[in-house]
């Protein structure tokens, strides 16, 4: 298998992965999805609310809030050691928000939510978590744990995590008549004319559409579009909780403890 | 309401960049534009922040209002 970054920042991986095939991309990218665990927000004790949302919904727009994710140093609550319906520092993170408005109105920030670690924070301290007009009050405790995408989806650590076939785009020359309608049709912008003859500017974008063939006046179609069989373009955008390439190695380490329980498992039943 | 916290359909975090949109869609700048320029590239997610109307600015002036007639009542 050949890997290879195609685009990386703190929250986008763009890969190519050559001699490579479907099962094994759609598990990783349904484990990343539902298998992976990140941080959020489960359970928020409301002391005091007296702004004009209700205590359901500001619990879950801090729920929804994205926060940076150490999973080394937390456990996830149910093999957790302590086995507490209440969690332990290990398992638990709490975070308090105190907000008043005593002159107008303002608005609350997920900046505001203070963390008893100060590495389990919001991944982004703008989001605007609800507006205050003046005397009014909030005064809550919220209580973070690592959890899958499977059972919430403000525990999914990504937002995209998808794959697509390798394009393969063939211009056959000698019967294209150069009339470039093929490179207006193209939603993706993947072809253009250069001195007058059609030509590939960005096969990665291209999302095998076909548009392009069946654009082209000629019979039979001057352009041919296909797949290599064995190679992807694989996109991973997280929420921010963890970087991109860990959570891909989180999903392929999943995967192999999944396998390894259930080679054990045969193991017991056939015997 | 307010600004949802992530897009319905895919999950990303959006309410981040409401206000910095409001402020500039106010100056007059194409929307098209400043979404780009937010990194906001899906239609998913670009339609959360497109169609939001704050209506919880709406119900606070109420509240402002309240506040204000309390404050001259006590003033006399
Ligand atoms: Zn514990
Ligand atoms: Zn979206």
């Amino acid at each position: 298998m050949k890997i290879e970054v195609l685009e990386k920042d703190e929250t986008n991986l763009r890969l190519s992965i050559k001699e490579a095939d479907v099962p094994l991309m759609n598990a990783l990218r349904r484990i990343a999805l539902a298998e992976v665990p990140s941080m959020a927000i489960d359970e928020v004790v409301m002391i005091e609310n007296s702004s004009i949302l209700q205590d359901e919904m500001i619990a879950h727009r801090l729920g929804l809030t994205p926060l940076k994710t150490d999973l080394d140093g937390y456990n996830l609550p149910e093999e957790c050691k302590c086995q507490s319906e209440f969690g332990c520092s290990l398992c638990r993170v709490t975070l308090t928000m105190d907000a008043d408005s005593t002159e107008g109105t303002r608005t609350v920030y997920s900046g505001e939510l203070v963390s008893e670690n100060p590495q389990i924070i919001p991944v982004s301290d703008k989001v605007p978590l609800l507006k205050l007009a003046k005397g009014q009050k909030l005064k809550l405790e919220a209580y973070a744990r690592l959890g899958k995408g499977k059972n919430h989806a403000k525990w999914q650590p990504v937002s995209v995590c998808a794959y697509k076939y390798f394009p393969k785009i063939e211009l056959l020359s000698e019967q294209c008549k150069d009339c470039a309608k093929c490179v207006d049709i193209c939603p993706k912008k993947v072809l253009a004319m250069k001195e007058n003859k059609v030509e590939v500017r960005d096969l990665l974008a291209c999302n095998l559409c076909m548009d392009c063939v069946d654009a082209c006046p000629q019979k039979p179609s001057a352009i041919k579009v296909e797949w290599e069989k064995d190679a992807f373009i694989m996109n991973i955008e997280s929420s921010g909780a963890l970087p991109p390439e860990r959570i891909i190695q989180e999903a392929t380490k999943i995967l192999d403890k999944q396998l390894k329980e259930f080679e054990e498992q045969l193991k017991v039943g056939v015997k | 309401m307010i600004i949802p916290v992530r897009c319905f359909t895919c999950g990303k975090l959006i309410g981040d960049r409401w206000e910095e949109f409001a402020r500039r869609i106010r100056t007059g700048e194409n929307a098209s534009d400043i979404l780009d320029s937010l990194g906001i590239k899906r239609y998913c997610c670009r339609r959360m922040i497109l169609s939001n109307v704050e209506i919880i600015d709406e119900i606070l002036r109420f509240y402002e209002e309240a506040e204000k007639r309390r404050e001259a009542r006590n003033m006399y």
